[in-house]
C-alpha cells in the first residue's frame, strides 16, 4: 500500500478535502457522522485489498468548508453530486457511511451513473415510529461518542484531541469537530426521514447493506427494512461487536465484507 | 435606570422529588404533571402580578416565550401581553420576546406587536430572542444549522414590513413573500424599540452593536457572573465607535426584599430553593446540540446560560447519586445563591446598594427585576414587589438618567389622543 495523500481542491466559494491510499482500481469512501478520518484503519484495509481508495469530505465536514446555501436536502444532494466530479470519483463503487450513506442513496436515485456499486453502513433515511432512530444530539458529547461506535475508543481520530498540539490549533481542532457534527445535524434533523421511500425504486445499482449488530442509533431491523425495499439488493451483514459507524470499530471485517461484495 | 417587573410563570407546583425522579423540566417534562386546575389558578393570579406590579409603579411589565418548559407557561408571550394590554394602562409592556425563528411566516410577529402596539397605543417593547436550544431546536424542531440564518432572516423581514411604506416581496432563503403588507401598522414610528436577549453568544453582541440594538442578558445567576458577558458587550459598542448607553443594555435579577434582613432570610428560602434546584433540572443533554453555537461562540469558549443551568443541574443530579449506599439529595443552598449574587437580598436599603453596584458595575440602564420566583405565594410576591417599587425603586431610578438619554424606550401617543383602558368598566 502506498501513503496516504490529502488534497485540497476548489469547491463553489471554498473547498473540499479529499483523502487517498492505495493503488488499484478506483473505489470511494463517503463517510458518515464522524467525518472524513484521514489515515484510518478502514481506508488502510481498502487500499490493502487492491484498491486505490478517494474519501472526499462532504461540505462543512471536516477538510471541507462550509457552503452557503445548504437549505434542504436537495441542495445537498445537488452539492454532492458536483463534490463527486471535482474529486473525480464519478461512476466508481461506493462504500458509504450513516449520513454519507443517506446522500449517496439519493443521489443515486437521480443520478443512476452517479456510482457504480454501493456498500452502505447504517444508511439514514428510514423512521419506523415503533422503533424509532435515537436522536444523538439531545446527549451530551460523551454520550454522543459512545453512540457512535460500540468501542469509544474506535472514534478518537474524530473526538480525541492529538498530543502535543499547540493550544491555538488545539481550540481551532474543536471548532472542526464542532462543525463537523453541525453539519450532520444540518442533514438529519429533526427526524431523519425525507420520502426516500417514493423514490428507492429508482436506485438500479447493486447494494451491500452492512449495518453493526450494537448501533444504538439506528436500530439493527433497519437492514432488513432496507433490504425490503431496494430493489437490488445483494447481501445483508450484521456486523457483531459494532456500532453505528461499523467501519470504525471492525475495520477489517467491513473490509472484508466489501471485498466479498465487490469482487 | 428602568425597573422592569419581569416573569418567568413558572408552575409551582412541580413534586418535591422531581429532581430525582425526573430527567428534565424542559423538553421532555412529564404531561402527567400538569394539573389544569393549577394552570387556571396560576395563569390568573401571575396575570393579578404584572398587573399589581404596574400598579405599583414599575416602568414596564415584562414576559417571555418558553416551549415545554415547566418553569415557564409563555409559549406565547403575545397573548398574555395582550391580556395585560387594557389592564394596566400607564405601563409599558416588554415582549422580551418572540422567537423569530418559531413563526411562519415571521411576519405574524410583525403583525402581532403591531396590533399590541396599537391596542396599547405604543407602549410596547418588542423583544427578538434567538430563543433557547430546548425551545427553538428540541421543542419545536428546528435545524440548529440553520437558525441563526433563519431568524436573522426573520428580524430582517419583520423591521422591513414595519417601516416600508410600499407592499413588497420579500425574496429571503428561508421566507418566500409575494407581497409584505402588514396591516395594521404600528403606533410608534419606525417602529416599537427592539431589544434582543442573548445569551452569550459572542455574534449576538456583535449584531447588537451595529444595529444600535439593546442587548439583553437574561442571565439566572446574578450580576457577579453575568458582568464578564456585559464586558464583552460594551467592548463591541466601544469597537463601533459608539457611546456606550447604559440604556443599550439590561440585566435580569432576581430581588427579595423585605423590612428586615432576617425576615427577607425567612421569606425567600422556599420560593428560591424550588426555582433553583427544581425548576433549573434541566438535562444537559439539551443545552448544546451542534450549530446552535456560532463558530467565534464556540472559539471563545463562551457558556450559554441554559448550557450552564443545565451542566449546574447535572453536577447537582451527580452529588444526588448514593455513594455506597449512602447519600443525601443535595442542592444549592439559599446562602450560596445569595452569597454569589444569584439573589439579592436584603432589607431595601441593602437591596438599593446592590441594585446601584450592579448597573453601575455592569453598566446597564435597564433592569429586569424577578420579584416573582419559584413558588412564591401571591401575598409575597405582593409583598416583594410593592417593596422595592416603594423602597428601592425611588434610591435607583436616578441611575444615569441624567447623563443618558433612553433611545430604546416606548414613545407612546400623548393623552387624550391614546384609548387602551375599557371605556366601559366590567361591572
Amino acid at each position: 500500500m502506498t501513503g496516504y495523500a490529502t488534497e485540497t481542491l476548489p469547491f463553489r466559494e471554498g473547498h473540499v478535502g479529499l483523502v487517498s491510499c492505495g493503488e488499484g482500481a478506483p473505489i470511494t469512501y463517503l463517510h458518515g457522522m464522524l467525518g472524513n478520518p484521514g489515515e484510518h484503519a478502514f481506508l488502510k484495509a481498502l487500499a490493502n485489498s487492491g484498491w486505490r481508495v478517494v474519501a472526499p469530505s462532504l461540505p462543512g465536514f471536516t477538510g471541507s468548508s462550509e457552503t452557503n446555501g445548504l437549505r434542504n436536502l436537495h441542495d445537498w444532494v445537488v452539492a454532492a453530486s458536483e463534490l463527486i466530479d471535482v474529486a473525480g470519483v464519478t461512476g466508481t463503487p461506493i462504500v458509504a457511511s450513516s449520513v454519507g450513506a443517506m446522500v449517496a442513496l439519493e443521489l443515486a436515485a437521480i443520478r443512476p451513473e452517479a456510482f457504480d456499486a454501493m456498500v452502505l453502513i447504517a444508511p439514514y433515511g428510514l423512521w419506523d415510529p415503533e422503533d424509532p432512530v435515537a436522536d444523538p444530539f439531545a446527549t451530551t458529547l460523551t454520550n454522543q461518542r459512545r453512540m457512535l461506535t460500540a468501542d469509544p475508543a474506535a472514534s478518537a481520530s474524530f473526538f480525541d484531541d492529538v498530543e502535543d498540539m499547540p493550544a491555538d490549533l488545539l481550540v481551532e481542532h474543536g471548532v472542526d469537530r464542532y462543525l463537523t457534527r453541525t453539519a450532520s445535524a444540518q442533514l438529519i434533523w429533526p427526524i431523519p426521514e425525507f420520502g426516500i421511500s417514493d423514490r428507492i425504486h429508482l436506485v438500479k445499482n447493486s447494494v451491500t447493506l452492512v449495518h453493526g449488530a450494537m448501533d444504538q442509533i439506528i436500530p439493527p431491523s433497519y437492514l432488513d427494512k432496507w433490504a425490503q425495499i431496494l430493489p437490488n439488493v445483494v447481501s445483508t451483514h450484521l456486523v457483531e461487536q459494532a456500532g453505528h459507524h461499523a467501519e470504525f470499530d471492525q475495520p477489517e471485517e467491513v473490509a472484508a465484507i466489501v471485498k466479498s461484495a465487490l469482487s | 435606570m428602568k425597573s422592569i417587573f419581569f416573569h418567568l410563570m413558572p408552575y409551582p407546583e412541580l413534586p418535591p422529588d422531581f429532581p430525582e425522579e425526573h430527567r428534565s423540566v424542559w423538553v421532555d417534562i412529564d404531561p402527567a404533571l400538569y394539573d389544569p386546575e393549577v394552570g387556571n389558578r396560576t395563569y390568573n393570579e401571575y396575570l393579578d402580578e404584572l398587573e399589581f406590579a404596574a400598579g405599583c409603579g414599575f416602568d414596564a411589565v415584562g414576559v417571555n416565550e418558553h416551549h415545554s418548559n415547566g418553569y415557564g407557561l409563555m409559549p406565547s408571550p403575545n397573548i398574555i401581553a395582550a391580556a395585560l394590554s387594557r389592564n394596566c394602562p400607564e405601563t409599558n409592556i416588554i415582549v422580551l420576546g418572540d422567537s423569530v425563528a418559531l413563526y411562519n411566516p415571521p411576519l405574524r410577529v410583525a403583525e402581532e406587536i403591531a396590533m399590541l402596539d396599537g391596542i396599547t397605543g405604543g407602549r410596547m417593547v418588542a423583544g427578538f430572542p434567538v430563543g433557547s436550544p430546548m425551545d427553538t431546536i428540541f421543542a419545536y424542531g428546528q435545524n440548529p444549522a440553520t437558525l441563526r440564518e433563519r431568524y436573522h432572516e426573520g428580524v430582517d423581514l419583520i423591521r422591513q414590513a414595519w417601516t416600508r411604506d410600499e407592499v413588497f416581496s420579500y425574496n429571503g432563503k428561508y421566507n418566500k413573500l409575494r407581497y409584505v403588507n402588514v396591516w395594521p401598522r404600528p403606533v410608534q414610528q419606525p417602529h416599537p424599540p427592539i431589544w434582543i436577549p442573548g445569551g452569550g453568544s459572542v455574534d449576538t453582541w456583535d449584531w447588537c452593536a451595529q444595529q444600535d440594538l439593546v442587548y439583553c442578558y437574561l442571565s439566572y445567576f446574578g450580576y457577579k457572573a453575568g458582568l464578564k458577558t456585559m464586558q464583552g458587550f460594551w467592548k463591541k459598542v466601544q469597537e463601533t465607535g459608539k457611546e456606550a448607553n447604559p440604556f443599550q443594555g439590561g440585566f435580569a435579577q432576581f430581588i427579595a426584599v423585605a423590612d428586615t434582613e432576617k425576615e427577607a432570610w425567612d421569606l425567600y428560602r422556599e420560593p428560591a430553593e424550588y426555582f433553583f434546584n427544581t425548576c433549573l433540572h434541566v438535562y444537559a443533554g439539551f443545552a448544546d446540540p451542534p450549530g446552535y453555537k456560532t463558530p467565534n461562540t464556540v472559539r471563545a469558549g463562551v457558556e450559554g446560560m441554559v448550557e450552564r443551568a443545565a451542566r449546574e443541574a447535572t453536577a447537582r443530579s451527580e452529588a444526588r447519586k448514593p455513594a455506597g449506599g449512602g447519600g443525601f439529595p443535595k442542592g444549592l443552598s439559599f446562602e450560596e445563591m445569595v452569597e454569589k449574587g444569584y439573589v439579592i437580598l436584603g432589607d431595601p436599603t441593602q437591596v438599593a446598594e446592590q441594585v446601584h453596584e450592579l448597573a453601575t458595575t455592569m453598566h446597564i440602564g435597564h433592569l429586569m427585576t424577578f420579584c416573582h420566583f419559584g413558588n412564591m405565594h401571591k401575598d409575597l410576591v405582593r409583598y416583594n414587589t410593592e417593596m422595592y417599587a416603594t423602597k428601592v425603586m425611588p434610591e435607583v431610578s436616578g441611575i444615569f438618567e441624567d447623563e443618558f438619554e433612553d433611545l430604546w424606550w416606548p414613545q407612546p401617543l400623548e393623552q387624550p389622543a391614546r384609548r387602551d383602558v375599557p371605556e366601559v368598566p366590567v361591572s
